[in-house]
């Protein structure tokens, strides 16, 4: 399914935000690494799913009625075998069904666990004036409470992605800080370049996170995507 | 000079220039520009007002009922009629097929009131459909010192101004021409632009960018309204020389502020900043700064590292100054060993250091050979990317105005050495007690071309801007 599908067939059904694996596979099309995201209807076809992939893995409640995933409950990683995977399937319905008892659950998401590293922020906004901003922090509390993020106006030209990962304060932490192994910077600012051409090539895109995306000596990885479009 | 065929040349070198709706007592606009006609220009009155009539042929304009009738092609209006009146003006001034036209009228978008905005609609529409090149409404229109066109009675009429601003506010406008003239510094065109209906930012950037009178472009801009072709503007500025972008509304409230002042909406502070640092132009927060950073472009020598050598006259200076320049991310670290060596042979080490930065009033004592010996080795110290000194008037102004060849011994032996010196040099002086006397010394500081600051913030921050300072 292309992205103008995607986008047509949410329109259809008046619904502005994407979900992750609509998002993951417009983000993968436009060549950025996501982890693979498989949606499982069934409790025992999350199970085969998981096995299929190979562990660890993560699930993830899918419905467009829960946006914000992991606040109620809906968000479990690094589960270890068939076990695990089906006990947690059990807690996440259950969670949901508490928190949002009226939420339509399409199913859920089993998704391949990306290798550790810095958790960093991948974003876009609309600005009402300068139209697609991208966004740069690292994740956790630095971007929300700390402010310490990089916006530049997409698309990025030459430079302008390092210029972006250079400018924020927390930067260190990219360079293996406490012992670990240096994040690769160039992949990061590949991830920041496609998405920005990205969002420039659609201006139907009112927003887009990739929180987080897992930057470590093997690349940069998204682990969570999130488009949301603007009013048709 | 000027921009030849470019659509903004004409208002911005005119050789004619009509006033419309001026009044007395004060005949604000026709005062203003008097420079103008004493310089040659024609300046003419449009004011059907009977009353009006002899205060303005007292001021020796000739006056006449519509700009129709003036006899020769208008190549700037200054309008100042009622909000109402303003349509009929400016088709009168299409009509006259004039050059452009500034209206200081006000009372459209920015009072958010019914009438307003539906007047402001009138006049965008009518400069849409003819390309008309109206300045504002709301605004203080241009000021081009150089041919003696106004927008304040004492701002400098200079032909030698080598910078240009662009400013959404009038009184930013006038304000920073005034603080500039203290400084010794003049501008070469500016334009206030107010509402910004028809030309706006990019506009004006374009001609100032190719304008061979402009070598420095500075701005005060509280919102934009095409923001991809403001950034498109900037960027092809910027490619040809330095611009230094004020942003005002920069804080929520004052974001809120600038809607009710200029109808404009403002991108939050952190998204402005990334957008400035992508185009290549050099962001501000005040006026005064924005100042610092034009005179630290136009006279010092560009930099090529972040490394500075601080030269104090006292302990305490010393101390502060560094703190000063590294808060502002500058080294200020060892000397190379050959100039501490060098230094050290004639140091005086009792109350003074020779390591960076410089304690040195006991070993300069007042003794000019002392000092360019002292620059000397700092310029020829490799580690040293730039140079600050500080002498403040707490121990200066008594002895130069007691012995005034004092003073141009110094001032001679600096501009020779920020001449001759491939590094940036900057000047701190401390006005302590002596403000009124510091200020006369500001201009011929800036007379010898030596960029002076006030305090070592005020220096640091400026010297940001080093990287892109254009004094060959």
């Amino acid at each position: 399914m292309t992205f103008a599908d995607t986008v047509a067939r949410a329109r259809a059904a008046n619904r502005a935000l994407l979900s992750e694996v609509e998002s993951k596979a417009a983000l993968a099309a436009a060549g950025v690494r996501v982890t693979a995201t498989e949606l499982a209807r069934s409790r025992e076809e999350v199970a085969a799913l998981a096995e299929a992939m190979g562990f660890p893995v993560a699930l993830k409640v899918v419905s467009a009625d829960v946006p914000h995933k992991s606040d109620v409950g809906g968000v479990r990683l690094g589960l270890a075998g068939r076990a695990d995977v089906l006990a947690a399937h059990d807690a996440i319905m259950a969670a949901v069904g508490a928190a949002r008892p009226d939420a339509v659950v399409e199913g859920v998401a089993v998704q391949e666990m990306a290798a550790p590293g810095v958790e960093v922020i991948v974003g876009v906004t609309a600005d009402p004036q300068f139209g697609p901003v991208m966004m740069f922090g690292l994740g956790g509390i630095m971007v929300e409470v700390m402010g310490d993020v990089a916006f530049r106006l997409a698309p990025l030209g030459a430079g302008d992605a390092r210029d972006m990962i250079d400018e924020i304060r927390g930067r260190p932490a990219l360079d293996g800080a406490r012992g670990r192994p240096p994040a690769d910077l160039d992949a990061l600012a590949d991830v920041l370049e496609r998405v920005s051409a990205f969002a420039a090539a659609h201006p139907e895109v009112r927003e887009l996170d990739l929180n987080p995306v897992i930057a470590s000596p093997d690349g940069a990885v998204a682990a969570d995507a999130r488009i949301v479009l603007a009013e048709g | 000079m000027g921009v030849p065929g470019h659509p903004l040349d004409r208002m911005f070198n005119p050789r004619t220039v009509a006033v419309v709706g001026d009044k007395g007592p004060n005949y604000m606009w026709l005062r203003n520009n008097q420079p103008f006609r004493e310089r040659g220009g024609n300046l003419y009155s449009v004011q059907i007002d009977e009353k009006e009539i002899a205060g303005i042929e007292e001021l020796g304009v000739p006056n006449y009922p519509s700009v129709a009738a003036i006899p020769d092609a208008v190549d700037y209006a200054v309008v100042a009629v009622p909000r109402h009146v303003a349509p009929h003006v400016l088709r009168d001034l299409i009509a006259a097929k004039a050059g452009g036209a500034a209206f200081f009228t006000s009372g459209f978008a920015e009072t958010g009131e019914e009438l307003g905005i539906e007047l402001q609609e009138r006049l965008t529409v009518m400069a849409r459909e003819s390309g008309f090149n109206v300045v504002g409404p709301n605004c203080m229109g241009l000021y081009l010192p150089k041919v003696g066109v106004r927008f304040h009675p004492e701002v400098p009429v200079a032909g030698d101004g080598r910078t240009g601003f662009l400013s959404q506010s009038g009184t930013h406008g006038i304000m920073f021409s005034l603080v500039m003239g203290a400084h010794g510094l003049r501008l070469s065109r500016c334009a206030s632009f107010g509402n910004a209906i028809a030309l706006d930012i990019p506009d004006y950037l374009d001609y100032l960018t190719r304008d061979p009178e402009t070598d420095v472009i500075a701005m005060y801009a509280e919102g934009v309204r095409d923001g991809p072709r403001f950034a498109r503007a900037l960027r092809e500025a910027t490619a040809r020389k330095p611009v230094v972008v004020w942003k005002g509304g920069q804080t929520e409230a004052g974001a809120r502020a600038t809607m009710s002042h200029t109808a404009s909406l403002a991108a939050p502070h952190a998204v402005w900043r990334g957008i400035m640092r992508q185009c290549g132009a050099i962001p501000t927060d005040g006026l005064d700064e924005t100042v610092d950073v034009v005179k630290t472009l136009l006279d010092a020598k560009p930099a090529t590292g972040k490394r500075f050598a601080l030269m104090a006259m006292t302990g305490g200076q010393s101390v502060s100054m560094t703190d000063a320049f590294a808060r502002e991310g500058f080294e200020v670290g060892p000397l190379a060993e050959r100039s501490s060596d060098e230094l050290a042979s004639f140091f005086n080490t009792v109350g003074g250091s020779f390591r960076n930065p410089l304690d040195m009033a006991g070993t300069v004592q007042g003794k000019v050979e002392v000092l360019e010996r002292i620059l000397a080795i700092l310029e020829a110290d490799e580690t040293v990317d730039a140079m600050a000194m500080e002498q403040s008037a707490m121990f200066g102004a008594r002895q130069w105005k007691e012995h005034p060849e004092r003073l141009d011994a110094l001032l001679d032996a600096l501009a020779a050495h920020a001449e001759r010196s491939a590094k940036p040099f900057l000047m701190v002086m401390h006005p302590a007690h002596e403000e009124a006397y510091v200020a006369e010394l500001r201009l011929r500081f800036a007379e010898r071309r030596i960029p002076l600051f006030p305090s070592f913030e005020r220096a640091a921050a400026a010297a940001r801007a080093l990287p892109h300072a254009i004094r060959a």
